[in-house]
């Protein structure tokens, strides 16, 4: 049987996502270890309180007609930290990420202050790195699930789950792989019944699209990379468009899952789903501090 | 001189106070600050009020005894900056330079308006984040006027002499090479971020042109001269700010007792912000 143990410690501060609310209803995290250090795991609880996984067990959601789908927030705007749902680790929690063993924050690029927007994934999709996703780019994908970029006024929550509005897609070329970023709104935001396409985005968030391409563009610069590249001559996919890629996605996501026709890859990602078999429990800790360097902006 | 901070109540409530401490005695952070730390090199004290990136709007209160910063007030309720894209909170490290007051009985012979009632503004550049209270030595490079509902507000643009590139830094020109687009961005901020409180535009005189270093002595050295007028009991009207000292032996409001009369440091843990703070204003035509 599964048992989730919650040790509720007063005087510590934890972070706000220790056990947290969301929009979906009935899922909620399980957090291990300090935030900010590389033991730090935040894994899916589901409805009947078994541990799952964000990328598997969150179902798409997709409603092509009103254009919404789930989303799995992995960073909050403003923050630094790149969390993002694991691929290596059974039940696929999000981790920080690490770079040659340091744990990875992105610079802040003036004029933005960390993530420019609440930056999660669509669970149930997958960006086939085995295959070129599309005709005549000629670009694999980068063997995550998709990415995207919620724009709605608050600041969310890492591991909220909620469904989101689709208004576009960048088509970024991170480092040589094809990383589509789909621009969404929640769809309790106030402003996201008048948001039905870029030309909206564009008439209540002026200079928000060009900001977030110059985000994209330049965030790996401090970093000594070039500036990163998009396909499609860097303009946003419309809704349509992005509706059929989300598609297309979780077509290759049922691949892996299902693992049927899929091409030999080195690092396939976990595809262990919530089961009564697996218990993970709660061992929260107080946060780690953050380096200084986070602090420091870059002039590019 | 070493100073520490005081902190009485908890952050974001009404009751929130931070003290300077000169030796762990509690002084004026307006008065008893020298305004300069190193007067042949030009190197000045500011006194820290608002960390970048945070929307607060801490400042040295001018009536209370000691003038410790509070959180500003509008119709009983604290005020925060609002979040204007692509910036958030405040994009400089924002506070004053003690000892300075721009005179609201006078009006600037080039700006044509009096001063806003306040120890002058500084805007800190460094790549640090300072924090509230915190006493620094900066660099003092150029001047921006902001006409700010009417009023002259100068806005000092300094950098903290310990940052890496404080060597480099000596006129208003070095600013936007090793800070390209920093000085557009702060006259766009401080233009718009009024509109979401339903404000309208502010402007800059000179045509928000920021002056040289120079013209930056200048000024200082005025709203010192300001301050002194004020500080001797002899300014036209210094509308009710307290004068109040421990340090300065030879003005009419110095007191040893006063000291005696601040609360002890009760410092308790920020209370939440409103996450309506959290949200982003997009002003047509700005960014």
């Amino acid at each position: 049987m599964l048992r989730i143990t919650t040790r509720c410690v007063t005087r510590l501060n934890f972070n706000r996502t220790f056990v947290s609310q969301s929009n979906i209803s009935g899922f909620k995290t399980i957090n291990q270890g300090s935030k900010y250090s590389p033991n730090f795991k935040q894994y899916l609880r589901m409805p009947n309180d078994e541990a799952g996984s964000f990328f598997h067990d969150i179902p798409l959601g997709l409603a092509p007609e009103n254009a919404t789908v789930n989303m799995v927030v992995e960073i909050p705007r403003w923050s630094n930290a790149k969390f993002e749902i694991s691929k290596e680790l059974q039940l696929n929690p999000i981790i920080q990420d690490t770079k040659k063993g340091k744990l990875r924050f992105v610079n802040n690029i003036f004029p933005f202050k960390g993530y420019m927007h609440n930056y999660g994934a669509i669970p149930q999709t997958w960006e086939d790195p085995t295959t070129e996703e599309f005709e005549g780019i000629g670009l694999r994908g980068d063997n995550d699930p998709l990415d995207c970029c919620e724009i709605g006024s608050e600041v969310l929550n890492m591991g909220d789950i909620k469904k989101v509005k689709i208004l576009g897609s960048l088509g970024l070329i991170d480092d040589g792989e094809l990383d589509w970023k789909v621009i969404v709104i929640d769809v309790n935001d106030p402003l996201a019944n008048q948001l039905q396409n870029l030309s909206d985005v564009e008439k209540y968030m002026p200079t928000l699209l060009h900001n977030t391409r110059e985000w994209f563009r330049n965030y790996k610069v401090p970093q000594g990379k070039p500036k990163n590249e998009f396909a499609f001559d860097e303009e946003y996919l419309d809704v349509p468009k992005t509706i059929s890629i989300i598609q297309k996605c979780n077509k290759s996501w049922d691949k892996l899952i299902s693992g049927k026709g899929l091409e030999p890859f080195d690092s396939i990602p976990m595809t262990q789903r919530s089961s009564k078999d697996i218990q993970i429990e709660s061992k929260a800790e107080v946060d780690s501090p953050i380096p200084v360097e986070t602090k420091i902006w870059h002039y590019v | 001189m070493v100073y520490t901070t005081r902190q009485i109540g908890a952050r974001n409530t009404l009751d929130f106070k931070i003290f300077i401490e000169e030796d762990g005695k509690p002084i004026s952070a307006f008065h008893d600050i020298p305004l300069y730390a190193d007067k042949e090199n030009n190197i000045f004290n500011m006194v820290v009020e608002i960390p970048r990136w945070t929307n607060a709007k801490l400042e040295i209160n001018k009536e209370q005894a000691l003038n410790p910063i509070v959180q500003d007030t509008k119709k009983g309720k604290l005020r925060f900056v609002r979040n204007c894209f692509p910036h958030h909170g405040y994009i400089h490290n924002y506070g004053a330079l003690p000892q300075t007051w721009e005179d609201p009985n006078e009006a600037h012979p080039e700006t044509k308006a009096v001063g806003d009632d306040d120890p002058i503004d500084v805007l800190e550049i460094g790549e640090g984040i300072a924090y509230s209270g915190e006493v620094k030595q900066v660099k003092v490079l150029g001047i921006m006027a902001l006409l700010d509902e009417g009023e002259t507000d100068w806005k000092v643009i300094a950098i903290d002499v310990r940052d890496p590139l404080a060597p480099k830094m000596n006129d208003i020109e070095d600013v936007e090479k090793y800070f390209p687009g920093l000085l557009k961005a702060t006259n766009e901020w401080f233009r718009i971020y009024k509109i979401p409180d339903g404000k309208p535009e502010n402007q800059f005189a000179f045509s928000g042109e920021a002056k040289n270093k120079k013209y930056t002595l200048d000024i200082i050295k005025e709203t010192h001269e300001s301050w002194k007028k004020l500080i001797e009991g002899k300014s036209v009207d210094d509308k009710g700010i307290s004068l109040a000292s421990t340090t300065l032996k030879d003005i009419p409001t110095f007191s040893t007792s006063v000291a005696g009369t601040i609360p002890a440091a009760s410092a308790q843990a920020d209370a939440p912000i409103d996450k309506s703070i959290d949200k982003w204003f997009f002003i047509s035509g700005s960014a």
